[in-house]
């Protein structure tokens, strides 16, 4: 009380010690809106505006080297009518879907082990950290370094030609939707894993006990126990792996040779060649997909509950 | 008479490190008994149940079942009950849930119709009928304890071990608990193995008493004979219930740095100790005693406890003793603070060991 007194010299201190409790629900509110202020504002600036921006240049018409604020279709109709486009758009949701797939195949176990079966908390804090390792080596390195894995004479297919597994070397592990996935799962999973490890190193061991004891065996535990304690981990991973994935150019130009166009490779084209109108409906088609993603994966489960 | 014990433990022993938790553990539990497993903290017991359900797997030594060999038995094929401390209920579950989960999953499983009707059953049993459908968040620490207790008895396990069941209720909640606990068992006529640290529920519970004393049995009887004839000075201890006194053994009489203590009873073959229960210990003026044993000490402080009242003496060298005065007795004595007295029992109430 001293201080909202010492910070508010209008109101007589008589009067404050009476009307202390009808006065404090709206200065509170007051204080309340003052903290949450720079970020409305940082997000009005730099989200909200640009946003609204991106959907009304849109609409803008283009012609091939300026563009102007005269409202029309145009962009739009020359994106579903291009089969080049529309089909960049279901190759996307395809990458998407089975790289969020493969992190979770992969993430799943080894957050499994890191999370519930190291019981050492140094140990697991290490594990968790050579997760975090590849990332931190540049993004440009790190998908680069697939090719010499990858390609016709690379490290995979020389190990599989000496080890006769193989007589010809195998073309389809780079440039191809195989070398895009491979190379997204790689840089991604981490993010799966994080979030599902937290949510396992969480669950009380003596719950595991008592289903033991009950006569469940890992199985059953793990379907009816572990992963639906676990569940609130996979969403906060799979929102993670979405938004980056739907969101991906890099990856895709520098392992499928050009041939993996994602809608993200689409809109850097398009800036490229100053295209703002077709760049803007392409972005304002993956803000959409991206929001429906989240509202879906947060129908799962109630995050606010859970966390 | 030659049925097979429902439980048997044969020379069980458990290592951590070099620390041994368990030595030697040897000990059987008969059909329909409720058995109280009692210790300090570090004596033991926890390792010992855990053992037993199969958590943990023991260094040395056999556990029996019915007669058959369960020591590498994984947990979930014993058929053995556990009731946690901290009741360890399925949070994502409802109560219904929660108790069908050993129906559903078990090794013998059972159809869902059944499944309902048996959890009910139970809920009924443990007090709980009407709040099936509430989450394990919405119900109060009591009745966590009541499904804790219906999750295990549902699957018909031929032994319930709890693990201090009632530690953390609050003391109103335990006295109901306790014979709550009791009335489950007779009515289901399952063998209940109840560990507590607690001496006044220890003594309370069980139709037998282990007590357990740095990972060996300190003794085993019924309570009424731990209490009034404990087998060492450590159970004495456990106790809470009597004074204990160091000394030495000489020619047949019990020498303490206070003097000479006559005593009634002896229990042979250890270190030489000396133990007088709290009640049976009587304050006088100094210099009142003429003769038998005799501690001099100055009065500190009182406690009252409802049907009792405990004055707390103090010798020259710091050691307390405890003088319990049951009401029922009379009014107690009124001592002045920082006065000297002479606190006297009779010969016949001293236990010496050794």
């Amino acid at each position: 009380m001293a201080l909202y007194l010492a910070e508010t010299p209008g109101i007589p201190p008589a009067e404050t010690v009476d009307g202390s409790v009808e006065t404090r629900t709206p200065r509170r509110a007051v204080s309340s809106y003052l903290l949450i202020a720079p970020a409305v504002v940082w997000m009005t600036l730099f989200l909200v505006i640009p946003m609204a921006m991106i959907v009304y240049v849109s609409f803008w018409t283009q012609t091939t080297f300026k563009i102007e604020p005269i409202l029309t279709l145009d962009s739009w109709e020359t994106f579903f009518s291009s089969g080049t486009y529309v089909n960049s758009l279901w190759t996307t949701l395809r990458i998407w879907l089975i790289v969020l797939t493969a992190t979770f195949v992969f993430g799943y176990p080894t957050a499994l082990f890191v999370g519930l079966f190291v019981k050492n908390k140094t140990l697991q804090t290490t594990l968790l950290v050579l997760c975090v390792i590849p990332f931190w080596t540049s993004f440009l390195i790190r998908v680069l370094a697939w090719r010499p894995m990858l390609g016709k004479e690379g490290a995979i297919n020389i190990l599989l030609l000496k080890a006769g597994i193989v007589h010809q070397p195998i073309e389809a592990l780079l440039f191809t939707d195989l070398s895009v996935v491979i190379g997204m799962t790689q840089i991604y999973v981490v993010f799966m894993v994080g979030p599902i490890a937290f949510m396992l190193g969480r669950i009380d061991p003596n719950i595991l006990e008592a289903a033991r004891d009950l006569g469940a065996n890992f199985w059953q535990i793990l379907r009816k126990i572990i992963f639906p304690l676990s569940l609130p981990g996979v969403v906060v991973g799979a929102m993670f792996v979405s938004v980056m994935v739907l969101g991906e150019f890099a990856t895709s130009a520098a392992l499928s040779g050009r041939k993996v166009n994602l809608l993200g490779n689409i809109i850097v084209t398009q800036v490229g060649s100053l295209k703002w109108a077709l760049a803007s409906v392409v972005g304002v088609i993956l803000t959409i997909i991206m929001g429906l993603v989240i509202a879906g994966l947060l129908r799962i489960v109630d995050l606010k509950q859970e966390l | 008479m030659s049925e097979e014990p429902v439980l048997r433990l044969d020379g069980l022993t458990k290592r951590f490190g070099n620390r041994v938790a368990l030595s030697g553990v040897t000990f059987s539990v008969e059909r329909s008994e409720y058995v109280g497993l009692f210790g300090p903290s570090g004596a033991g017991k926890t390792t010992l149940l855990r053992a037993i359900a199969g958590f943990d797997v023991p260094d040395a030594g056999r556990i029996y079942l019915a007669g058959r060999d369960i020591t590498h038995k994984p947990a979930h094929e014993r058929g053995i009950g556990f009731v946690f401390q901290n009741f360890a209920l399925f949070p994502h579950l409802s109560v219904m849930d929660n108790v069908a989960f050993g129906l559903r999953n078990g090794i013998k499983r059972m159809p869902e119709p059944e499944v309902r009707s048996h959890a009910l059953e139970v809920i009924e049993l443990v007090g709980l009928k009407g709040l099936e459908d509430r989450g394990i968040g919405q119900i109060s620490g009591g009745q966590k304890q009541r499904v804790a207790l219906a999750r295990t008895l549902v699957i018909r396990p031929r032994l319930v071990l709890l693990d201090e069941p009632l530690g953390a209720l609050d003391a109103n909640l335990r006295l109901r608990m306790r014979a709550e606990l009791r009335r489950i068992r007779e009515q289901l006529q399952i063998p209940f193995l109840h560990v507590t640290g607690n001496e006044t529920e220890a003594l309370a519970m069980g139709d037998r008493l282990i007590v357990l004393d740095q990972g060996r049995i300190g003794q085993l009887g019924t309570p009424e004979e731990v209490y009034n004839r404990p087998a060492s000075a450590n159970v004495a201890r456990f106790l809470n219930r009597y004074n204990v006194f160091d000394g030495v053994l000489q020619n047949g009489s019990f020498a303490s740095a206070y003097g000479h203590f006559p005593y009634g009873m002896r229990v042979a073959g250890q270190k030489p100790a000396y133990a007088i229960r709290y009640d049976r210990v009587i304050a006088k003026e100094k210099d009142a005693v003429s003769h038998g044993p005799v501690v001099r000490a100055n009065y500190i402080a009182s406690e009252y406890l409802g049907a009792a009242i405990v004055h707390f003496f103090q010798t020259n060298d710091l050691k307390v003793v405890e003088v319990e005065h049951h009401l029922s007795n009379g009014p107690p004595e009124t001592f002045a603070e920082g006065c000297t007295y002479d606190l006297t029992w009779k010969p016949d109430d001293g236990i010496v060991f050794g």
